[in-house]
């Protein structure tokens, strides 16, 4: 019972971190660029759940449109100043632009909001569920249940779309795609802004359950990069799995033997991954550039 | 480069600018950002509430530098600090920039006035740090006693932070409830960074206790008592004094912390007399927030040093001297030497009843010698 | 990110004499007057932190400016220095002479055990492989409280002695740091310079070419992360016992990203750019100190201002502010000639080779004669190019054997014969797609062809001048090789291959792009180094081309050999008509 209970708080955090990683690898594949402020962004999306709260009394469910909305346009804004400069520099240039801004977002959000942590609303009532003698928290449904459309939406609109064709061939060949008259820049500002928004939805998802700082943000990356990495780099499938097998590993090394293991233990599989399998479980679906 | 010398210079001729008579300063050098930033944050608030108040025969000036979390950080911001009229510094509450700070306030001959918990930053036989909180020794004595003694439990989990914090307070809890008679069943570290503590409440029931011993920074404390509520866990809660941090309780609904008690050394929240509230009051209008025991604490610290100034003090050495021998019947409790700087020796048991985020004091301990080490 | 960082590195870490390095002469001279003149104590420990992270960031510029490899250890590196000395100076008592060197050896062999394994990884894998290394290393100190002191550390560390003096803090202790700021910057600016530094530049590039270019990718690979470690431990020692107390930040990641901030601000690659890199950003946020809580905000926003502004660093900016004046040419020497081979040189049996179960080389035997020319010709995906990657040990075969002058070179984990040693043992190869470091110039690019046997940087440009001059290329010399149209890559590959003045020259499609006069040319060039022994294959489509060329002519079609025979009777096999125009039409 104990077990199940854990394995849904585990899929849970699982499926918030793959929101992480899903924003991180989608800008990755359009520009080869890592954008190191993603966590920092999730702690921003989170910080604007918890500010727009008192001024929408309404669930967290109804904040999320709005949050994704505004945190899309803070994806803009980071692309034009952070990225669309250096894009024909070096790509290690973006790693460095990303972590100034990751410095930029946390301490701004210091000054606004203070060091406190702070709970967003949850997404419905915030209560628990009893399903035949066994007490869910109805938040961890809640954050399953709206990962799960935000990804199923992600892969919809790659897939059938035309907005997601073009952004599928930028990510696949940019001069090729330019060639094809697809428009390359707007389509990485889309790209960010969607990687972005994703995000925030995974801020406020978070920031519920287990509350936000505004140092918040660098373990998050942490474990997106992980994600990314074992799911095969640039691997969007690969880069969910991969978040929901490192918050399983989490929850389900914690509950045997205790943290620090758990911590230990992820990193150390992880080098015995890389170095038995250096394209990642999944292989490796970046493309090369030459 | 070129537009670095100017600047350079600039700051080499700031830092040796020029001295005026009677003008005391008194730099405050706390972690404002990082990890202990909302612990910082106080002590930079209590800070400057005292020395709003300054008495008329000086003039006061005082810098806020942030110290980060890092030794290297602190250090910077002392020797920046240092030589500019120094009278007292209002330090950093993290042990390990306190332990990197000391050796060079003691070359500077400059007085560090702390809330830090951290035990070792007072057995270093250094005569320049005062610690107007109790220390780990003495809290963590209370937090054993009032578990043992007043709620008669005997078969604690202890579930700590691997944090300075967390190692220091599972290191004197241990001893404590050894000394009582009450040994752990269970015991863990947890990271903090780690999201989920389901895993840890779980194996912590399963050691059968009686009583959940915590010692948890803010987040990691209200979302354990969060997950227990959720759980229906009967087992009673005593945090540590993360819990008595009114930002702790704002992430709480009242329901869930009913029953759940924490040590600390203050509760200014929770009033207790008209100063406490007219502090509470100033404080609230003056900062927005809420106050807690470790701006109490800085508070009361600097007024000490402000009332040594008031009689005459006006060297480091003569602040030294005043607040190694005397006595202050601070807000929180009085204050005084043990000769090694420890000037805090009570500390109190707070509850929630339930109703409201704002604790009662359950129990206080006053003139606690703390156990071993 | 080890491939697509380089790609596009632009003239960045060639060894010159840049006005860059007289403007840091400006820099260091005016940095002294002011710590020796105007600096209070604080300054001065500014400047000292500055010279901590100066060294930190030069073995950094090692593995990841020169070497490529985005390694993120180096704030390991640097904590486990700091922890030696730390815990040796403050529990046992240990003085600096004895503390020091220990600094610099824990993670040299941390380097060296963890390095094996996790130098194979490429670009991202190894970043995060060597995060997670730095990650085991913290979760180590932090839950080892008996040894590390925990979370809380240890206090006491002792400062540095230094033959029974005892450095005091402010200016002695910052000249002591700069002091090996200085003596590790120049140690590591000569490498950089040397045949050594530039063998790990091409290893960033291209570690393919630089494997057949005879150099040992691993070992240089390896080298660079070990002395990185060096540097990185000298640099925690440094720092420990400036701050006098050693804890677990050290080894957080805050410091690796610090490291990594300083490298590409200051100039990739560059010691210059480490040490400007080091003495702007430990500076920058303490101008903003004043402004109390928004001073790290600000901070960022320059950051973000530096990168936007001078992307490949203060050494870029000041190259591009004052460009360095060309290197003046070597005068070409004649590399000695070796004793020409007779008779077979390289003799293939039944080699064989699958990917997932297709057969690409099925069987294929060959051998060619000191001073012939052999055609291997075939359709598209018969085999042709694997044959040469088997050759030259970038594949390694299934079965069948391959000797070299009687010796067997055939590749595999056991034998040892990976790539590097067979171009040493006298086997050379060129590319189907040309691949020349974009941030070098022909010179450099030909030259490196001879970084395993010359002695010094100047004989190795001397002796490729007079190649390039043998392919009537030598006014190339100067140019960047990113310049270059598609038929002069060609031939300065040809020029570096034959530079390694191999015994066996493996061509992939050489006249691939090129005009009829300039296939012509080429074909001269071909005739006169066959001429001096050396065995060439040539894999070719141009029937036009090849055939008057080859004396011998091989086709290939699903791995397997078709034809074996003189050059004219090709177009007249039957078999070999079918493989070309399909099976139908035969």
């Amino acid at each position: 019972m104990i077990t199940l209970q854990l394995l849904i708080n585990g899929v849970a955090l699982g499926a918030a971190y793959a929101l992480v990683a899903l924003g991180f690898v989608l800008v990755l594949n359009a520009t080869s660029a890592v954008n190191f402020a993603q966590g920092d962004l999730v702690m921003a999306g989170g910080l604007l759940a918890v500010a727009l709260a008192p001024h929408i009394p309404l669930p967290g469910i109804a904040l999320l449109p709005l949050t994704i909305l505004l945190m899309a346009a803070l994806g803009l804004i980071l692309a034009l100043a952070a990225y669309l400069p250096l894009r024909n520099r070096p790509p290690v240039g973006v790693f460095i632009s990303t972590i100034a801004t990751g410095i930029i977002l946390q301490n701004g959000a210091t000054i606004l909001f203070g060091p406190e942590p702070r709970a967003a609303p949850p997404l419905f009532s915030g209560g628990t569920v009893s399903v035949g003698g066994l007490t869910v928290a109805e938040q961890s449904l809640a954050i399953i249940a709206v990962a799960a459309i935000l990804i199923a939406a992600q892969q919809w609109v790659f897939a059938r779309t035309q907005l997601g064709r073009r952004l599928r061939a930028t990510a696949q060949d940019p001069e090729m795609a330019r060639a094809c008259g697809v428009p390359v820049t707007a389509m990485i500002l889309v790209t960010f802004a969607l990687g972005t928004a994703y995000a925030g939805a995974a801020g406020l998802l978070l920031a519920n359950r287990y509350f936000v700082t505004p140092t918040a943000g660098g373990d998050l990356i942490l474990k997106a990069y992980i994600a990314v990495t074992i799911g095969g780099w640039g691997s969007v499938p690969g880069a969910v799995v991969g978040a929901l097998l490192i918050a399983l590993f989490e929850v389900g090394v914690s509950s045997v033997l205790s943290y620090p293991v758990a911590l230990g233990a992820l990193y150390a599989t992880l080098l015995v991954i890389l170095v038995a399998r250096p394209q990642g479980l999944f292989g490796e679906a970046a493309r090369r550039r030459a | 480069m070129r537009r670095l010398l100017p600047v350079l210079l600039g700051l080499a001729i700031a830092a040796a600018g020029p001295a005026r008579a009677e003008s005391l300063s008194f730099p405050v050098l706390v972690p404002l950002t990082g990890f202990l930033s909302l612990e910082g944050t106080s002590q930079r608030n209590g800070a400057v509430l005292a020395l709003k108040d300054a008495p008329a025969s000086v003039t006061i000036s005082s810098d806020v530098i942030d110290t980060g979390t890092s030794p290297e950080a602190a250090v910077t911001a002392l020797e920046r600090a240092a030589g500019r009229n120094v009278a007292a510094v209002a330090a950093s509450m993290l042990g390990t920039q306190m332990l990197a700070m000391l050796p060079l306030a003691a070359e500077y001959k400059i007085p560090l006035v702390t809330v830090s918990g951290t035990a070792s930053i007072t057995e270093q036989g250094n005569p320049w740090v005062f610690r107007f909180f109790p220390g780990d020794a003495v809290t963590k004595e209370a937090h054993a006693r009032y578990v043992v003694e007043e709620l008669g439990k005997k078969r604690p989990a202890l579930i700590y932070q691997t944090t300075a914090y967390g190692q220091s307070g599972k290191a004197h809890l241990t001893e404590a409830f050894k000394s009582l008679g009450a040994d752990l069943v269970f015991e863990e570290g947890v990271d903090p960074a780690a999201k989920d503590l389901l895993p840890v409440l779980t194996k912590a029931l399963a050691a059968k206790p009686d009583v959940l011993v915590l010692h948890l920074h803010s987040g990691p404390t209200a979302l354990f008592i969060r997950q227990a509520a959720a759980n229906g866990v009967e087992v009673p809660i005593v945090a540590g004094s993360a819990m008595h941090q009114p930002s702790t309780a704002a992430l709480l609904e009242p329901a869930e912390l009913k029953g759940v008690c924490a040590e600390t050394a203050a509760s200014p929240i929770s009033g207790g007399s008209p100063e406490v509230e007219d502090f509470t009051a100033a404080y609230r209008s003056a900062f927005n927030t809420e106050p807690d025991a470790f701006a109490l604490g800085q508070y009361d610290g600097m007024r000490m040093v402000l009332e040594a100034v008031k009689a005459g003090a006006r060297t480091p050495d003569d602040i030294r001297k005043a607040l190694s021998t005397g006595t202050h019947r601070g807000l929180a409790m009085t204050y005084r030497s043990d000769g090694k700087g420890n000037m805090a020796h009570s500390a109190v048991i707070v509850c929630y009843d339930g109703t409201s985020r704002v604790p009662k004091i359950a129990k206080r301990y006053d003139n606690v010698t703390g156990v071993v080490k | 990110m080890r491939e697509t960082v380089s790609k596009r590195a632009p003239t960045l870490n060639l060894p010159h004499i840049a006005a860059g390095e007289g403007i840091v002469a400006v820099v260091v001279v005016a940095l002294v007057a002011y710590a020796a003149l105007y600096a209070s104590p604080y300054g001065l420990r500014v400047l000292t932190v500055a010279g901590v992270y100066a060294l930190a960031t030069i073995g950094f510029q090692i593995v990841f400016g020169l070497g490529g490899a985005l390694s993120l250890a180096q704030g390991a590196f640097f904590g486990l220095g700091a922890y030696a000395t730390g815990i040796l100076g403050s529990q046992w008592g240990w003085t600096f002479a004895a503390t020091f060197p220990v600094s610099l050896l824990v993670p040299l062999a941390v380097a060296l055990l963890v390095g094996l394994p996790v130098l194979r990884l490429e670009s991202h894998y190894f970043a995060l492989a060597t995060l997670g290394i730095a990650q085991v290393v913290h979760l180590l100190a932090v839950n080892s409280p008996g040894l590390t002191g925990g979370a809380n550390g240890l206090p006491g560390v002792p400062g540095i002695v230094l033959f029974g003096w005892a450095v005091p803090r402010g200016l002695p202790l910052a000249a002591i740091v700069w002091s090996f700021v200085a003596i590790g910057g120049l140690i590591a600016w000569t490498l950089a310079r040397g045949r050594w530094g530039r063998a790990l530049t091409l290893v960033r590039d291209d570690p393919l070419a630089a494997g057949t270019l005879g150099l040992d990718v691993g070992r240089l690979r390896l080298t660079a992360f070990a002395l990185s470690a060096v540097y990185g431990g000298a640099a925690g020692a440094l720092a420990v016992h400036t701050q006098r107390v050693v804890s677990p930040e050290v080894l957080e990641f805050p410091v690796m990203v610090s490291i990594l901030t300083i490298a590409v601000v200051g100039g990739r690659g560059r010691v210059a750019g480490a040490i400007l890199g080091a003495v702007l950003l430990i500076h920058l946020p303490e101008w903003f100190r004043f402004l109390e809580r928004s001073y790290l905000l600000v901070y960022g926003v320059a950051l973000l201002a530096a990168i936007v502004l001078a992307p490949h660093g203060l050494t870029g900016l000041i190259d591009r502010l004052f460009p360095p004046r060309p290197k003046p040419l070597p005068i070409p020497v004649a590399p000695p000639v070796p004793q020409p081979a007779t008779g077979p040189v390289l003799q293939i049996a039944d080699l064989g080779k699958s990917f997932g179960g297709v057969r690409a080389v099925d069987g294929v035997s060959l051998v060619l004669d000191a001073g012939s020319i052999t055609g291997l010709i075939g359709p598209n995906g018969s085999g042709k190019t694997t044959v040469i990657n088997l050759v030259s040990g970038l594949e390694r075969p299934d079965q069948g054997r391959i000797l070299l002058s009687g010796q067997d070179i055939t590749g595999s984990d056991i034998s040892g014969w990976r790539p590097d040693r067979i171009a040493r043992a006298g086997i050379a190869r060129t590319f189907q797609a040309v691949s020349l470091p974009p941030g070098a110039t022909v010179l450099d690019a030909v030259a490196a062809a001879r970084l395993d046997r010359d002695r010094s940087i100047v004989e190795a440009e001397a002796h490729a001048l007079h190649i390039l001059g043998r392919l009537n290329a030598a006014d190339l010399a100067p140019r960047p090789c990113a310049d270059l149209p598609a038929a002069l890559r060609r031939r300065v590959e040809l020029a570096r291959a034959l530079a390694r003045q191999p015994s066996v020259l493996l061509l992939d499609e050489p006249a691939a792009g090129l005009t009829d006069a300039e296939k012509a040319d080429l074909a001269t060039h071909l005739r006169a180094i066959a001429a001096t022994g050396t065995a060439l294959l040539v894999v070719e489509h141009d029937m036009g081309f090849l055939l008057p060329l080859a004396g011998h002519v091989l086709c290939l079609d699903q791995g397997r050999i078709l034809y074996d025979g003189p050059p004219e009777g090709v177009r007249s096999d039957p078999t070999v008509v079918a493989a070309y125009l399909g099976e139908g039409a035969a």
